[in-house]
């Protein structure tokens, strides 16, 4: 019996901890959103109006406005652009911690319908609460984004890939690289949370095409 | 003997494990190689005295056309279309030509996913080709890509400058296309210099763009097509983005790995335990019966 025992508390203890493991799982899964956010339909917004301007038909290089605000009906985002540069580290800019309701846009990177892959940066959250691509993460392909510019024009996109990178392993290049038609990229924290250092330690990315 | 049964047991387990918690980790890394699964391709018609063609695009082993292009000419250069990657085929027909005839012309093409390709009509009509042309979807930090398509048939020889101070083509020979020069940014002058005739065009160059100069026969005499075939951060920002302060933090979903974990841990516990428990069970059971 007493050789037994053992072994016994060594089964218990493994079922014990294979249910904790299984209800964990549950648990979190659960927390995601099982239906898309536009059924939350309060915090969906319709879609900006205005003359979508058609994607570049031709290859040779056209100049478009500067974008200033940024539409995203599902997830609730209406927002103001601010402009970024990059940190003296080299890094990308992101809006103040004063303002993070608004995203921006990095003005070393093409305007949004112009060729190439526009990126716009935004706050997750700020110490209390939701920022500005909170639900960023909902997104999923085929939903629209819009972009008005400077001269009142409006662009249309369509998302085509949601990912999520630890930020050790972020791909530059896919990112931030040349795209050969107009895209977007907008970029976001994500992933866990690092107490320690007070920072996520992954970056959400949506990219999205111009549709005409 | 039961050690080894043990122990072989338990590392058959790990193995399982490991390959349960490995392979999604995988899959994940190598979906972050490329971001959609798409690559682009784009067509054009550069052969000078072939009349206007149709263009097919066809998804390999598929009979109908997934991109059409009609009534193409010369010095026409289409957008890029975004397609799955995969094989292709082109194929170019008479303007107007129904489109089961026989094609004048295709060619075969294997998409990457998140590269771009120029398949182009290329050549005098007589000697007609279609090439496939692998373009950068890269810039050196801080530069533009440029190259040159000698596509004049009058100027069957042609010089390329720039005023950045460089030559991109000494003697570029009709139907020739030059490899990517780095170029820094600014408004330069591109010249082309025939034998016969030449022509310059003012070409502003971002930085972190590719651009192709296309050399034709116009109307008037020897023409620069400048073409912008991609763009990205001039300045690429160096790692990803710090947006989030945490007041959110633990409300997503969460990583399913530790839990997954903490399951597989579990799993070897009560494996562990009750491997012994039998073992006991059984070896009480043998005595009992001698």
């Amino acid at each position: 019996m007493s050789f037994r025992r053992p072994a016994a508390i060594i089964f218990a203890v493994g079922l014990v901890v294979i249910a904790a493991g299984t209800a964990g799982l549950l648990l979190t899964r659960h927390s995601t959103p099982a239906m898309r956010p536009v059924a939350a339909g309060l915090e969906a917004l319709p879609a900006p109006t205005g003359p979508i301007v058609a994607a570049p038909q031709s290859a040779a290089p056209h100049p478009v406005a500067a974008p200033v605000s940024l539409t995203i009906p599902l997830i609730g985002v209406s927002t103001k652009l601010i402009t970024l540069g990059l940190a003296s580290d080299g890094s990308l800019q992101v809006p103040p911690v004063t303002n993070t309701a608004v995203a921006g846009w990095y003005t070393g990177s093409p305007r949004p319908g112009a060729i190439g892959s526009a990126i716009i940066v935004g706050h997750i959250d700020t110490v209390n609460g939701p920022a500005v691509f909170y639900r960023l993460h909902e997104l999923r392909k085929g939903d629209q984004v819009y972009i008005r510019r400077a001269d009142g024009t409006l662009v249309k996109f369509r998302v085509t890939a949601v990912q999520q990178y630890l930020k050790d392993h972020f791909p530059t290049q896919t990112v931030y690289g040349p795209t050969p038609d107009a895209e977007l990229r907008l970029i976001t924290c994500g992933g866990a949370f690092d107490l320690a250092t007070g920072h996520y330690l992954s970056n959400i990315v949506v990219y999205a095409t111009e549709v005409s | 003997m039961r050690f080894p049964r043990t122990i072989r047991r338990i590392t058959m387990l790990l193995a399982a494990a490991a390959l349960l918690l490995g392979v999604p980790a995988a899959v994940a890394a190598h979906a972050s190689s490329t971001a959609t699964g798409t690559g682009w391709i784009r067509l054009a018609h550069l052969s000078p005295n072939t009349p206007a063609v149709d263009v097919y695009l066809y998804s390999f082993g598929n009979s109908d056309a997934q991109i059409v292009l009609h009534h193409v000419t010369y010095g026409t250069v289409s957008p890029y279309e975004a397609v799955s990657a995969g094989d292709y085929s082109v194929a170019m027909r008479a303007a107007g030509a129904s489109a089961t005839s026989q094609p004048v012309l295709s060619t075969s093409v294997t998409i990457a996913a998140d590269r771009a390709y120029t398949v182009a009509g290329m050549g005098p009509e007589s000697g007609l080709r279609l090439q496939v042309l692998d373009d950068s979807l890269t810039t050196p930090s801080g530069k533009s890509l440029v190259r040159v398509i000698q596509a004049s048939l009058k100027q069957q020889t042609v010089k390329f400058t720039c005023s950045c101070g460089g030559t991109l083509a000494d003697k570029a020979s009709f139907g020739s296309v030059t490899s990517y020069a780095p170029i820094p940014p600014g408004t330069w002058t591109m010249a082309a210099i025939g034998s016969s005739d030449k022509t310059s065009l003012p070409v502003t160059l971002v930085a972190g763009t590719v651009h192709t100069e296309v050399v034709l026969d116009g109307s008037n005499g020897l023409e620069i097509l400048n073409l912008e075939d991609a763009a990205g951060a001039g300045l690429p920002p160096a790692g990803g983005v710090t947006t989030g302060f945490g007041g959110t933090a633990g409300h997503g979903p969460g990583s399913p790995v530790p839990w997954a974990a903490l399951i597989g841990a579990g799993s070897l516990l009560a494996l562990t335990g009750g491997l012994r428990l039998r073992r006991r069970g059984l070896g009480r059971q043998l005595h009992s019966e001698v």
